[in-house]
């Protein structure tokens, strides 16, 4: 329960910061639900929730497109299919997520101490 | 601990960012930022237009003076009311920049030879230092004098500077175009001296051929008398552009002739790739006398290096006292060929030497001095620098003389030469083509169109003329020097001023001719004019078969349509083959032939010389002649010595009326060879290839399929991004659609009294992004030869669902 909040944290908060920031800021977004929501699997969930936004955004870009854009960057880029490109930018925005995601979980204090306070 | 995995996660984090948000060159291959371009929110995703996509219906733009309302039609083609030039030159940069800016600005880059700081190679550095070499900014900064000092052009510039700067201004990361995004870099402000470049880069596609440094090797190499006969000044052979004997009113400027000193040395110089010879266009004008609606129609297709983004952009211009319509150069203000209210104009190259080479005398090797008239005259010292992306700035020092940059020296492509050349190109002198077009967009009639080709000096163009009150024109324009016989031929001597231009042909005296006899107008790259025009003429080549065909089909015809003229432009009647296929089938001993053979004779014979896409006939006589072109003239193969081969022409005419020329022997076997054998020998290699090709693709062997044309896209590299099409034509045909040159730009105008009407087609669409679905919308039709009726507006339509408007306000 608490990993699934923080995967949907961390896709809604880089969401909204993507709207006024650069692309990095998907990091400022996994890094704060990695240090709010700190659970077992933070880099899990950076992953999952950076690698289903970009891949949201992308597919519905992709499905309502007026040229084969997809089709040319995959020849570009070795010929890989429009699924590889997309998979590729969930994969990218994805990694960058989960590594951010154990970054701000790692400046907090691990829960169980927490507990005794 | 946990200090320690924060430190290592935060910091492995910022890594990945910073990897991710630059380029990089791993093994050569340029590598975009790929978390700034995989980004759906800013990446190359947002440059994904959607099915339904309009544009704004409003945008507030600054130095505006009165809203400007923009109509796209469904082609995506604007159509700009203004209220005042100003206005309408601000919206024209505007909008073209909307839909171009990468290729308007990457085409400037290449002209100036700055590609370098975007793609880093050594074949980038290479051709970033011809271009510098070669004095392209140097040319533009001389367009530029006129362009800043004259008023209607300093304003229309500087309007059109403005409307593209205020577009770039506009943009974040996400609107970039595509292209930067790949490349990763941004634009620059838009300046002047861009809008010259630009000028001075289709100066350089269309006026910088020439072969004197070829020809110099040539006859030190056979002697004179070969020269005459390979090389002949005029093949004379159909009709010239401009047949006007007895007609030629005027005194002409005559030079005091010293006799030319005939050069006697040989050159090797790994010369620059030249502009493509079969480079070329059609146009012509046909008068009412011959049309079926009894009004003048007037025809052009320029052909060039087909790319994407396409080379033209169509738009209307309407402002008071202007509403014209037709195909623009990004990136320069005005209207290039098109039409208005009024008038019709197209244009193809002139062929004329507008180069020379001048052998310099230094007096040492510091080439501080050089020699002029008995006297030592200082060079000028350009030291270039050509910044590099990812590696450092690359200094190449350039020596200007009086007559131009020395192109090639010890340090670029003439190291084992021992004399330098300058260079010397029309396009470096001060122009005025803005200007022309500005008067051109708005002339009225055949005087309105004269005195706006008076300021119309580089590229030299076949301007063909109609207008609706009847009138059908051809004026060959440019800035011309006056040549002494044989003059530019060959490599000049730059010791002595009376080598130079001493003047240039009055624009009054350029060959032309209004409303001839024969009741049309044409041109096709051909000779320019009859024996009796009193100027010597030279160009490095002539067009020989385009040319007749035209005028053939145009003599015969009558009553002629729109329809009529379609299908003209889209021709594949190969005069050449015509002229040539039956002596080479006549030639070729059938004795021996092996079984492909057979069969390849036997489609060649039935063969109606027509190169249509389906046809296998034009596959085996196309790579019939290409194998025979290099194997007669192997003598021309020499190391490091620069030769050109004779013409198709030429060729063809030695074949038939000499065919024991010794020139048919091939140099490397002891056999005597005669017309005959080196026919033999090109027909068994060709029926080879096509067998190879047969193997490896298809059982028959389509033309269309066998030359394999392709659009590229503009950068090279980006192959992936190219189209390939299928098509008939080739060069030296009408349809001038080779594999990768070809009619860029098709367009019909019947200039009706009660309404100008227009159609056209190109290989490509209004929009230069690869993520729009007008990047390439318009290419079907041109392969099929199909047209487009363009909506020639009077005034701003109502919103339907076929347009779209978009209202530009003053912010």
């Amino acid at each position: 329960m608490r990993f699934a909040v923080q995967v949907i944290v961390i896709l809604v908060l880089a969401s909204i910061l993507e709207l006024i920031l650069p692309w990095w800021s998907i990091a400022i977004g996994a890094f704060a639900g990695g240090l709010v929501f700190r659970t077992r699997a933070n880099f899990i969930a950076g992953f999952l929730g950076i690698g289903i936004l970009w891949l949201t955004m992308a597919l519905i870009i992709d499905t309502s497109a007026a040229a084969p854009l997809t089709t040319r960057v995959g020849n570009l880029f070795m010929g890989i299919s429009p699924t590889v490109l997309l998979l590729a930018t969930a994969l990218i925005g994805g990694l960058v997520g989960g590594l951010a995601a154990v970054a701000g979980a790692s400046l907090r204090k691990p829960k169980r101490k927490l507990k005794y306070y | 601990m946990s200090i320690a995995k924060f430190l290592i996660s935060s910091i492995l984090t910022l890594l990945l960012i910073y990897f991710l948000d630059n380029s990089w060159n791993i093994g050569g291959n340029p590598l975009p930022p790929l978390g700034r371009f995989l980004d759906p929110y800013h990446g190359f995703w947002q440059n994904i237009e959607k099915t339904d996509q309009k544009g704004s219906t409003s945008l507030d733009i600054k130095g505006l003076k009165a809203p400007v309302k923009v109509v796209f039609d469904s082609l995506m083609i604007p159509h700009i009311f203004a209220d005042n030039d100003d206005d309408l030159y601000l919206a024209q940069g505007y909008v073209t920049a909307m839909h171009r800016l990468w290729q308007m600005e990457f085409q400037t880059h290449a002209a100036a030879g700055r590609v370098s700081e975007i793609l880093s190679a050594d074949a980038i550095l290479n051709y970033d230092r011809s271009q510098r070499r070669l004095g392209m900014v140097f040319g533009a900064r001389r367009a530029m004098e006129f362009m800043e000092n004259d008023p209607i052009v300093s304003q229309v510039v500087r309007q059109y500077t403005e409307g593209i700067n205020q577009y770039i201004s506009s943009l974040d990361y996400a609107s970039l175009p595509f292209e930067y995004k790949l490349l990763d870099y941004e634009p620059e402000a838009w300046t002047p001296l861009k809008c010259a470049l630009l000028l001075k880069n289709m100066a350089q596609t269309l006026n910088m051929g020439d072969k004197d440094m070829e020809m110099t090797n040539a006859l030190k190499l056979f002697g004179k008398q070969y020269i005459d006969l390979l090389y002949p000044d005029h093949e004379k052979v159909g009709d010239a552009i401009v047949e006007n004997a007895g007609k030629w009113n005027f005194t002409p400027i005559s030079l005091d002739t010293v006799p030319l000193a005939v050069p006697q040395e040989f050159i090797s110089i790994a010369k620059l790739p030249k502009s493509d010879p079969t480079t070329g266009s059609n146009n012509w004008a046909v008068s009412g006398s011959k049309t079926a609606t009894g009004s003048p129609i007037l025809c052009n297709d320029p052909h060039l290096n087909l790319t994407l983004p396409s080379i033209w952009y169509l738009l209307q211009l309407h402002a008071p006292g202007i509403n014209a319509m037709g195909a623009s150069l990004p990136g320069a203000p005005g209207i290039v060929i098109g039409f208005n209210d009024s008038i019709a104009w197209g244009v193809t190259n002139a062929q004329r030497d507008l180069v020379d080479w001048y052998g310099i005398t230094y007096e040492n090797q510091e080439r501080d001095k050089y020699q002029l008239d008995g006297k030592w005259i200082d060079t000028e010292k350009v030291i270039e620098e050509i910044k590099r992306k990812g590696k450092p700035t690359f200094h190449d020092t350039v020596v200007y003389t009086r007559w131009g940059p020395v192109t090639y020296d010890k340090s670029y492509r003439a190291e084992h030469n021992l004399k330098d050349y300058a260079f010397k190109w029309v396009a470096h002198e001060r122009s005025e083509e803005v200007l022309a077009l500005y008067k051109l967009n708005r002339a009225k009639n055949h005087s309105d169109y004269m005195n706006a080709l008076n300021h119309f000096h580089s590229p030299a163009q076949n301007f063909a003329f109609a207008s609706v009150s009847g009138d059908i024109a051809m004026r060959i324009q440019g800035r011309f020097p006056v040549r002494r016989l044989n003059e530019g031929k060959f490599v000049l001597d730059g010791t002595k001023q009376a080598s130079g231009w001493l003047a240039y042909i009055p624009n009054e005296q350029n060959v032309m001719y209004k409303n001839p006899e024969r009741g049309f107008v044409s041109s096709a790259n051909q000779y320019p004019v009859d024996p009796t025009y009193p100027y010597y003429v030279t160009a490095p080549n002539y067009e020989a078969y385009r040319n007749r065909r035209i005028n053939n089909v145009l003599r015969e015809k009558n009553n002629i349509s729109v329809e009529d003229m379609m299908k003209l432009q889209n021709d594949n009647y190969n005069l050449k083959a015509a002229e040539s296929l039956p002596t080479f089938l006549n030639m070729l001993d059938s004795g021996s032939f092996t079984k492909d053979e057979r069969a390849a004779f036997v489609i060649l014979k039935q063969w109606d010389y027509f190169n249509n896409a389906d046809s296998e006939g034009a596959s085996y006589f196309e790579a019939w002649w290409d194998m025979l072109m290099p194997m007669i003239w192997d003598e021309m193969q020499k190391e490091n010595l620069l030769l050109e081969w004779p013409t198709t022409f030429t060729t063809i005419r030695l074949i038939k009326e000499e065919p024991a020329f010794e020139f048919f022997d091939i140099t490397t076997t002891k056999e005597k060879e005669a017309a005959p054998d080196i026919l033999r020998r090109a027909f068994a290699e060709s029926v080879k290839n096509i067998r190879k090709w047969k193997d490896e693709h298809a059982d028959e062997v389509a033309w269309a399929d066998y030359k394999d044309s392709f659009i590229g896209h503009l950068l090279p590299p980006m192959k992936a991004l190219s189209i390939p099409v299928k098509t008939g034509g080739n060069h030296d045909i009408v349809n001038a659609h080779s594999r990768t040159h070809g009619p860029s730009w098709r367009m019909i105008v019947s200039l009706e009294k009660s309404g100008v009407k227009a159609w056209g087609t190109y290989p490509g669409g209004q929009s230069g992004n690869p993520g729009s679905k007008y990047y390439n919308n318009l290419l079907n039709r041109w392969v099929k030869g199909e047209y487009y009726q363009l909506s020639f507006l009077r005034g701003v339509p109502s919103q339907d669902d076929a347009i779209f408007i978009t209202t530009l306000n003053p912010k």
